[in-house]
């Protein structure tokens, strides 16, 4: 979609302004008529966001508004799907998560003729009879319905749905004999089928969907299905995998594979049917592979992930042979050391990104790594990396091993988190011009580490964890202008006051640390508590921290509005003590 | 010479407005119609008539075009919208890539 011009971006930011703003333009009946989709579109979503959305104002938009997403939207309900269905043009209907959506909300959109795609994923109280409503609506492309209340009964009804290109029934106890009925689904083209009760026998089935390219068979019982001719992206995650796609025919064209945590009954029989020369993605991480001569055939592989996994030294040769075209190659968790990392330096001449974190390389490492030249995102994060060399014999002398980094002038992003790096030896990073993340944890890095940094002209994220940072040191501290976001947290020489005042010098920027989340938290709670009368009106205030997080209309356990870190910050605060309200309604017991 | 710095933009409802080439320019359709080589009759009359756009909201759009100008050139003033002009006036910009 094409962006916005900034006179409509002002236009719809007046018009979302407040409930007295809606109402000088919502009679405006005949011009709402007219409004081009993707305006009303973008009203409506800013109406939402704003939380100036309610039933009957989605009337306004029942002639121009093409597309709606409400997905998280714990008012939604069936009032809402009343209003919804008198859209005449609506095509695309995005309701996951949305958990007040039930069998009679959705009978509302019986026979809405326009509706291509419909998105009922995670809402719980959706059940076989809501199918039964879905079904009627027989011009359906894609529908999506994963971890609803659906049963297999319900799986197999979907069948009438002639024009399903793409059906999403992940967490459904979907049977083989729901699956079998399927069969007339010819122009599925992307099937999801995780957690179901699929047995190779009833996989079997799957050749009868000709066009099918991506399939997801991860958390079933499945080892083993016939050759699917189609098939570009499969994942088969923590399955145990005995032989797939087998047969005659062309070779599936696969271009992703992800196996992570699966189980390799015979590793050599495993990849046998696979066309692996195509593969651009593979993801074997905390999976059983232990040879990793299957690897030397995938010459296209730009992603591969091999970590937590048994890829040690002695094999790094085989990613050597696949190197010519890798941008992504994750390590962590892995026997790697720098031996392994010396192997690999001048074949992989793409990588941008190179996870190593939670393995045993040192500092020699880092002279490898800088000659690996496109690097943009490296992580070093729990290694044994100190960030220096003693010269032997002149004990003084001490030379940062991170100058070997300097060559590398794509470098943006850095994580030394967990390393014994010190203040000194963060010197030669200033020469990364393009450096726009770092991350530090440790409890030797001082204010001198904030003062070095402030020089870096590209820095927007900066993690600096659990180091001794003083109130001077971050009033002294005078940020790059790009930095956005500073993490503080584990600071425990900082106070409120230094931080606040920080703030208020450089309002551009977000800090993370324990203080300021407690004072957020406080916030929350008491806005909260002052909204809960007009809460049936307008829904409950959505953290917009939690994203996408589910969260029930009332909240019946009040665990679940926080996160886990919040929680220890509230119960071990000062300020949730001190506060006026009754702290106690709030502070669960953990 | 002066008609060369300046356009005139009517209005559905037939009001005139004249302002500045420079200010006019702000809108991508008017730049197309002022400097295509195709031979536009709005090239030629310096004139461009838009019968789905009533005055009031052309002249919103007039001041619009100079403020633009002004906020580019570093002069950070707030433009206000009045709620009511907002549907018009957002089509209107739509249609004028502005």
């Amino acid at each position: 979609m094409e962006k916005e011009s900034e006179l409509i971006r002002r236009c719809i930011e007046a018009a979302c302004q407040s409930k007295e703003s809606v109402e000088k333009w919502r009679r405006q009946r005949r011009t709402l008529e007219r409004l081009p989709s993707h305006l009303s579109q973008s009203l409506l979503r800013n109406l939402l966001r704003r939380r100036l959305l309610f039933p009957s104002l989605l009337e306004v938009f029942k002639y121009s508004v093409e597309e709606i997403d409400l997905r998280g939207e714990n008012s939604v309900d069936a009032e809402w799907m009343a209003y919804l269905s008198a859209f005449r043009y609506l095509r695309s209907l995005n309701l996951g998560d949305c958990h007040r959506i039930n069998n009679s909300a959705v009978w509302s959109i019986v026979g809405m003729t326009s509706l291509k795609e419909v998105d009922l994923s995670r809402c719980m109280k959706v059940t076989d009879a809501g199918v039964k409503h879905l079904i009627s609506i027989s011009t359906l492309e894609k529908l999506w319905i994963s971890e609803t209340g659906v049963t297999a009964n319900g799986v197999a009804l979907l069948a009438s749905l002639k024009n399903l290109s793409v059906l999403d029934l992940g967490g459904l106890p979907v049977t083989d004999s729901a699956l079998n009925s399927l069969q007339a689904l010819t122009k599925l083209r992307y099937l999801d089928l995780w957690g179901s009760k699929i047995s190779n026998q009833g996989a079997l089935v799957l050749q009868r969907f000709p066009k099918l390219s991506f399939l997801n068979l991860a958390w079933t019982n499945v080892t083993r299905f016939p050759n699917l001719s189609a098939l570009e992206c499969l994942n088969m995650s923590n399955c145990t995998i005995d032989s797939i796609l087998e047969g005659n025919g062309d070779k599936a064209p696969l271009l992703k594979l992800v196996c992570a945590g699966a189980t390799f009954m015979n590793e050599a029989e495993a990849f046998l049917y696979i066309k692996t020369s195509s593969l651009s993605l593979l993801d074997v991480s905390k999976s059983s592979l232990s040879r990793f001569g299957v690897l030397a055939d995938m010459k296209m592989l730009e992603h591969l992930d091999l970590s937590s996994g048994t890829m040690g030294d002695d094999s790094v040769e085989m990613v050597v042979c696949i190197g010519a075209n890798l941008k992504n190659l994750n390590l962590s968790s892995t026997r790697v050391s720098s031996v392994g990392i010396g192997i690999l330096v001048g074949h992989v001449p793409k990588l941008e990104n190179l996870s190593l974190s939670h393995t045993a390389i040192d500092d020699v490492a880092l002279s490898y790594i800088g000659l690996m030249p496109s690097l943009k995102v490296i992580d070093l994060s729990n290694t044994n990396i100190k960030g220096f060399f003693l010269q032997p014999g002149t004990e003084s002398h001490v030379d940062s091993t991170l100058t070997a980094l300097q060559s590398l002038s794509y470098l943006e992003s850095l994580n030394l988190e967990h390393t014994q790096v010190r203040d000194p030896d963060l010197h030669p990073l200033l020469s990364c011009k393009k450096l726009s993340h770092l991350s530090l944890k440790c409890a030797s890095l001082t204010d001198a580490t904030l003062h070095l940094l402030s020089s870096l002209p590209k820095l927007t994220t900066l993690h600096v964890r659990d180091a001794v940072l003083t109130t001077n040191g971050l009033d002294a501290f005078s940020p790059p202008t790009t930095l956005r976001v500073l993490d503080l947290m584990g600071c425990w020489l900082l106070t409120e006051d230094a931080i606040s005042q920080f703030l208020k010098k450089h309002p551009q920027v977000e800090i993370q640390h324990e203080i300021v989340q407690n004072l957020s938290t406080e916030h929350q709670t008491l806005s909260n508590r002052l909204s809960t009368s007009q809460q049936s009106l307008k829904g409950p205030q959505r953290n917009k921290k939690q994203g996408n997080l589910p969260m029930p209309e009332c909240f019946v356990d009040q665990r679940l509005k926080y996160n886990r870190e919040e929680l220890l910050a509230l119960q071990f605060s000062p300020l949730s003590l001190q506060s006026p309200h009754d702290a106690g309604s709030v502070i669960p017991n953990v | 010479m002066k008609r060369k710095d300046t356009v005139k933009l009517i209005s559905a409802d037939e009001m005139e407005f004249v302002i500045d080439k420079d200010a006019a320019m702000v809108s991508q359709t008017i730049r197309n119609m002022l400097t295509s080589p195709g031979g536009f009759a709005e090239t030629e009359l310096g004139e461009v008539t838009f019968p789905e756009i009533s005055a009031v909201i052309l002249e919103k759009i007039c001041q619009y075009f100079y403020w633009a100008l002004q906020y580019s050139r570093g002069k950070e003033t707030e433009f206000h919208i009045e709620p009511e002009l907002t549907l018009e006036l957002m089509m209107a910009a739509n249609y004028l890539h502005t």
